[in-house]
């Protein structure tokens, strides 16, 4: 047998391209030779396999990469009974339910409402940036669009995995989880093997990453690419598409493309990214500890907490009062809650999530106003009540501050008159609209609440923006503010053989003041912008 | 129990026990039609024509002996049926070789399936290029010819590539296959 000969043909039959005499030609080697027969047959399964590899690999890729014809998929599901289409798609519905070994009718799509987001990426880290456009934070989820950065520099983590580091200005068009256009500026991209395949567009260029580290500059219609690890193809618009290596470049124009043309050091290492960010929350740690040091003289102040670990507190349970002069009767003890990051690396936050996590204080003394303000990251609304800071027993004069469940800021006092029943509801309350939404939760945020007893007003805060404003219908004027023992974090010290309701909260506080007056809404403000973690 | 096709809901328990099964071996069945028919559309309609005469014959065949035997032997009849029709195509094979392929290859089942499980291994060992250019070469539809002049390559340069990538490969499944049959 010539097999060579056999797998010249062979190739020619898988590519559809047998004529008539190659037919003729395979049809008399296989009938006279077993062993052609035998390598036929492997083909032809190498043949079907890689055919549904292909499809599937492509069904799994966003991107195309052939000007698709009219492509069927290659496991055309059969249908016994054609016209009950229905019928077929019922039964693999069973399938599926079955296969996941429960009995349970899944839910109608009509019936559910499941959040979605069309978010494909997140700008996860940003140095001095300044968008063009609606303004971005850190920690945003980018959808499909265009981001224009006038300056600065900004990080942007694909879900994919890939991640961009990009030099301002610069406008890139985020397209999918898998693949944006660079129109123009510089870009540094990495890509970890699970993000293999993502791909840059630029102008005459596309760029394939199959797993590492590249850099794109695009200015006018000029793309000059640098590899400084693994492996990139380039397809250009024209021509044939190239390898590039570690330590290769590229550039194309429209008169063409030519080797070289881009070097590493135009590039913005991303360690450089890496280091001018904690340069930079270094330089804000150390400028909140300065503002706090000078706050907690302040005369307002009842208890000013600022979560600092001791780490020669054998207990490891002691939240320090910082008010001076000092007021060490005014210390909590935290129950559960654990030690976590706070805004800053170095600034440690107490985290809530157990139902008995909590940080107990008492506080003594009679007050006409108060304000509570606290840095709080919160990463779940999930209770009817999410607590901040309440009184344990909500006698006459006791406030509570909470996050109601629509991630609203509720703020009560208790004032019931000897002469009403228990049942009735007798406390002043105060809700803000909701502040804690999706793009809210698990970050950091300064909250606030003012009240005064004469006026009767309740103001609230967040980030240093007032959010609700209203005086109670039940209001007297003059009735006294109490706090006695009371919690963050949690409510109630269960009594012997009680059930008490869970509203811990699920998230960390890094920073809680209470103060015995009305702070303005410029100090507010001022007090945000001191501590506002960038 | 009913043997004709119904339409009338819902699948009874035979129908859920039939599609399970086939779905099963399709992979295997589709393989097996294509050594026996020239072009991947003949193949499409083989499966789908035999995928209704099975259905139909379900009720016959024995609960407990071999499905994908008796769903090859339907496929091998359905290959002829439709060699006949293009009897007068130049592109077919002649019946007698149909039916050595089709007569062989029932026994190869398992040895073409470890093929398959293998070929994952082995296509990880080929470069990014290479499997990229496999990947265009194999989509559904796409004719060798129409990649080659996308990458600027001539056709026949272009089937050489082909056909020692395919040759590679096939050879890395044996090795595989040995080693893992020694292991």
């Amino acid at each position: 047998m010539n097999r060579e000969r056999l797998e010249t043909l062979v190739t020619r039959w898988s590519g559809g391209a047998l004529s008539p005499d190659e037919t003729r030609e395979l049809d008399a080697l296989l009938r006279e030779n077993a062993e052609a027969r035998r390598l036929f047959r492997r083909h032809a399964n190498l043949d079907s396999a890689l055919r549904e590899w292909a499809d599937e690999r492509t069904a799994n890729s966003p991107w195309q990469t052939i000007p698709a014809p009219a492509r069927t998929p290659v496991i055309r599901r059969f249908w016994p009974l054609a016209a009950a289409a229905g019928l077929m798609l019922g039964a693999l519905a069973w399938f599926v339910q079955s296969d996941r070994g429960t009995a349970v009718p899944q839910p109608s799509i009509a019936g559910t409402t499941e959040s979605t987001s069309q978010g494909c990426a997140m700008l996860s880290q940003t140095l001095d940036a300044n968008f063009t456009g609606p303004p971005l934070r850190s920690g945003d989820t980018l959808m499909p669009g265009t981001v224009r950065l006038a300056s600065g520099l900004a990080q942007i983590e694909f879900f994919s995995g890939a991640t961009a580091l990009i030099e301002g200005g610069a406008q890139i068009e985020i397209v999918s989880a898998w693949e944006a256009r660079v129109v123009s500026g510089r870009v540094r991209v990495h890509v970890p093997p699970a993000a293999k395949g993502f791909t840059l567009l630029a102008p005459g260029m596309k760029l394939e990453d199959l797993g590492t580290e590249f850099a794109l500059n695009v200015e006018g219609q000029t793309s000059a690419v640098h590899v400084f690890e693994g492996e990139v193809i380039a397809h250009p618009s024209s021509g044939e598409q190239q390898s590039l290596t570690q330590g290769m470049s590229l550039s194309r124009n429209a008169s063409g493309t030519t080797q070289g043309g881009a070097t590493a050091d135009q590039f913005l290492p991303v360690n450089e990214l890496q280091g001018l960010v904690k340069q930079r929350e270094a330089q804000r740690f150390s400028a909140w500890q300065d503002w706090s040091k000078q706050t907690r003289n302040d005369p307002r102040l009842i208890a000013y907490y600022t979560f600092k670990h001791w780490n020669d507190d054998r207990w490891d349970r002691l939240i320090n009062n910082f008010t001076e002069p000092k007021r060490k009767e005014r210390a909590g003890g935290a129950v559960g809650a654990r030690w976590t990051q706070g805004r800053w690396p170095g600034k440690e936050a107490l985290e809530f999530k157990r139902p008995g996590d909590r940080v107990r204080i008492n506080l003594d003394g009679t007050y006409s106003a108060l304000t509570l303000a606290c840095w709080v990251k919160v990463d779940s609304v999930d209770k009817k009540y999410n607590s901040l800071l309440l009184t344990d027993g909500y006698e006459n004069g006791e406030p509570h501050w909470q996050i109601y469940e629509d991630g609203s800021l509720m703020f009560s006092v208790m004032y019931r008159p000897a002469d009403v029943p228990r049942a009735a509801k007798d406390n002043q309350m105060y809700y803000s609209k909701p502040v804690f939404t999706a793009d809210s939760l698990g970050r950091w945020h300064h909250l606030a609440v003012t009240y005064d007893n004469q006026s009767g007003e309740v103001v609230q805060y967040f980030d240093g923006r007032e959010v609700g404003r209203e005086v109670s219908k039940l209001h007297q004027p003059g009735r006294p503010i109490v706090f006695g023992p009371c919690e963050i974090g949690n409510w109630g010290l269960p009594t012997t053989g009680h059930q008490f309701p869970i509203r811990n909260l699920n998230g960390a506080i890094d920073e809680f003041a209470i103060y015995g007056s009305v702070l303005t809404a410029a100090e507010l403000q001022t007090i945000f912008q001191q501590g506002r973690p960038e | 129990m009913d043997s004709t096709p119904s339409s009338q809901p819902p699948p009874d328990a035979r129908y859920e026990s039939f599609v399970r099964q086939f779905v099963a071996r399709e992979a295997r069945l589709r393989a097996f039609l294509r050594t026996l028919l020239p072009a991947w559309e003949d193949v499409d309609d083989a499966v789908q024509e035999t995928s209704i005469v099975a259905w139909r014959k379900f009720a016959e065949f024995e609960e407990g002996t071999n499905f994908l035997n008796w769903l090859l032997a339907i496929a091998r009849f359905e290959a002829l049926k439709a060699r006949r029709r293009h009897a007068r195509s130049p592109l077919v094979f002649s019946e007698e070789v149909i039916e050595l392929l089709a007569d062989e290859g029932a026994d190869e089942t398992e040895r073409l399936e470890a093929e398959r499980h293998a070929l994952t291994h082995c296509l990880d060992q080929l470069g990014p290029a290479q499997r990229e250019l496999l990947e265009r070469s194999y989509q559904p539809g796409v004719k060798f010819h129409e990649i080659a002049a996308q990458a600027g390559r001539s056709a026949a340069g272009f089937y050489k590539v082909i056909q020692r990538l395919r040759a590679a490969l096939l050879e890395c499944i044996e090795r595989r296959m040995e080693t893992e049959g020694a292991a």
